[in-house]
């Protein structure tokens, strides 16, 4: 065996392997950025319409709101006429 | 007579040999470091005791038709086993102190230098006679310094079955010595003004974040690196059952019992490779040597790169957290938060250093990968 020549290999194998572990963990540094922004931006609207649900969800609404809007209505109408 | 002539011969001290005895004795040793110093008993119990029933005469264990022969070759040969307990690892592992600060990739990937030096290392031992390691040999070898049991199991089972058992090990045992072998080479390159440096406390990771991450590191294993996915899916895959949080009974099976039970045969197959004519030779020698300089060179690497980062990063980097770039989880995360302590007694970097930890899990399975692509 030529220990020379696998030696150069080896050497070719040490630099490339070094390259090749460096670019794809630096592919994934930039891939995990990118989610993270990603993520991001998509959970704001989401966390938007969160906070409206509460009025959205008519059924969870107390009676005592329900009489209270109903009055004004009423009280509103009779105002107006 | 003759009847008894031939249950003479059926009994183990007729047939017992020297270097089979001294296999039992390596066995009994390995229990010995189990049991009474805790060195990795997961693993070191069931190979201590694999390496004790293979050199036991007569019984033929490990010949074909014996149960280990057969546990290896449907365990290891395949490559199944180190899968199925790197499913359980991902299952096992939180990536939130990663994703959070992703540039703790790069402390993972400088200490996978550990790896590459010692397969160059490993060449050049055939300078010395009584040394002839093939590039195969040596790449299986060098993976001992990415700190990952199955990893290091899968890669030499298809490089270099020979030396399985002496790599395997040599692996195990020097996680188990994490805590000796790193903490002096960490302090002897830093200065304790380095070691004191406390980090900012890390953000909050949100749930669909863990989930994509998993996916993620998929597809860009599978564009750049397909060599690579029989681990990095497997891990994967137990990542995402954790993460997804709809499959807590999969993930629970992944995390206990499936790592429990390939555990022991995981053990007992390696066990199995403790024969004496492929163990005592000089070559296992060469690979102890070669196993602790390749840890040592990737703890230092690590160190270096974090050294480094802290130079050009705005916020501060303590470059102890480099040493836990060699993964060994978790226990090269605690020996840096017991290093730092020691500088400054209220500097926590456990959550810190499980960053380049992980890191060094995914980093190492990609070095696999790489050596499968180009050697294998």
């Amino acid at each position: 065996m030529d220990i020379g020549a696998v030696l150069a290999t080896a050497g070719n194998l040490m630099l490339t392997g070094m390259i090749g572990v460096f670019v794809f963990l630096s592919i994934l540094i930039g891939a995990v950025k990118l989610m993270s922004h990603l993520v991001a931006r998509f959970e704001q609207p989401e966390s938007e319409s969160s906070a409206y649900s509460p009025s959205i969800q008519t059924q969870g609404v107390p009676k005592g709101h329900i009489a209270a809007i109903s009055a004004a209505i009423a009280q509103y109408k009779a105002n107006n006429n | 007579m003759e009847g008894l002539l031939n249950l003479w011969h059926a009994t183990g001290i007729a047939n017992f040999s020297i270097p089979a005895l001294i296999m039992i004795a390596v066995g009994c040793l390995l229990l010995f470091l189990a049991i009474a110093k805790n060195f990795e008993p997961l693993l070191l119990l069931p190979i201590g005791f694999g390496a004790i029933l293979t050199n036991i005469p007569v019984a033929g264990m490990s010949d074909p038709g014996g149960l280990l022969y057969a546990v290896y070759h449907v365990g290891i040969d395949t490559g199944i086993f180190p899968l199925l307990i790197f499913m359980g690892v991902g299952a096992l592992t939180d990536f939130s102190a990663l994703i959070a600060n992703p540039r703790m990739l790069l402390l993972g990937a400088a200490a996978q230098f550990g790896i590459f030096a010692t397969l160059f290392g490993a060449i050049l031992l055939n300078f010395v006679p009584g040394f002839e390691f093939s590039l195969q040999d040596a790449s299986a070898i060098a993976i001992i310094g990415g700190a990952d049991g199955p990893t290091a199991i899968f890669l030499a089972s298809k490089l270099a079955p020979d030396l399985l058992g002496a790599i395997a090990v040599a692996a195990y045992s020097y996680m188990a010595l994490v805590p000796i072998i790193q903490p002096p080479i960490m302090r002897a390159f830093t200065t304790v003004e380095e070691r004191k440096i406390e980090m900012p406390q890390l953000r909050k990771v949100s749930k669909k974040e863990k989930i994509v991450f998993p996916l993620m590191v998929l597809t860009l294993t599978a564009i750049f690196l397909p060599a690579a996915i029989p681990l990095v899916g497997m891990f994967c895959l137990g990542n995402l059952m954790k993460e997804s949080g709809v499959v807590d009974r999969l993930s629970n099976s992944a995390q206990n019992e499936i790592i429990n039970i390939t555990t022991i045969f995981l053990g007992l197959a390696v066990g199995s490779k403790l024969a004496a004519d492929k163990f005592l030779t000089v070559e296992t020698l060469g690979i102890l040597v070669l196993g602790a300089l390749a840890f040592a060179i990737g703890t230092a690497s690590g160190v270096f790169m974090a050294k480094g980062l802290n130079k050009i990063s705005k916020t501060p980097i303590n470059p102890l957290i480099g040493a836990a770039g060699v993964s060994a989880v978790p226990m090269a995360a605690r020996v840096v938060n017991k290093v730092g302590l020691e500088s400054n007694p209220h500097n926590f970097l456990l959550m810190h250093a499980m960053g380049p930890n992980v890191a060094g899990v995914l980093g190492s399975a990609v070095a696999a990968g790489i050596l499968l692509a180009l050697v294998g």
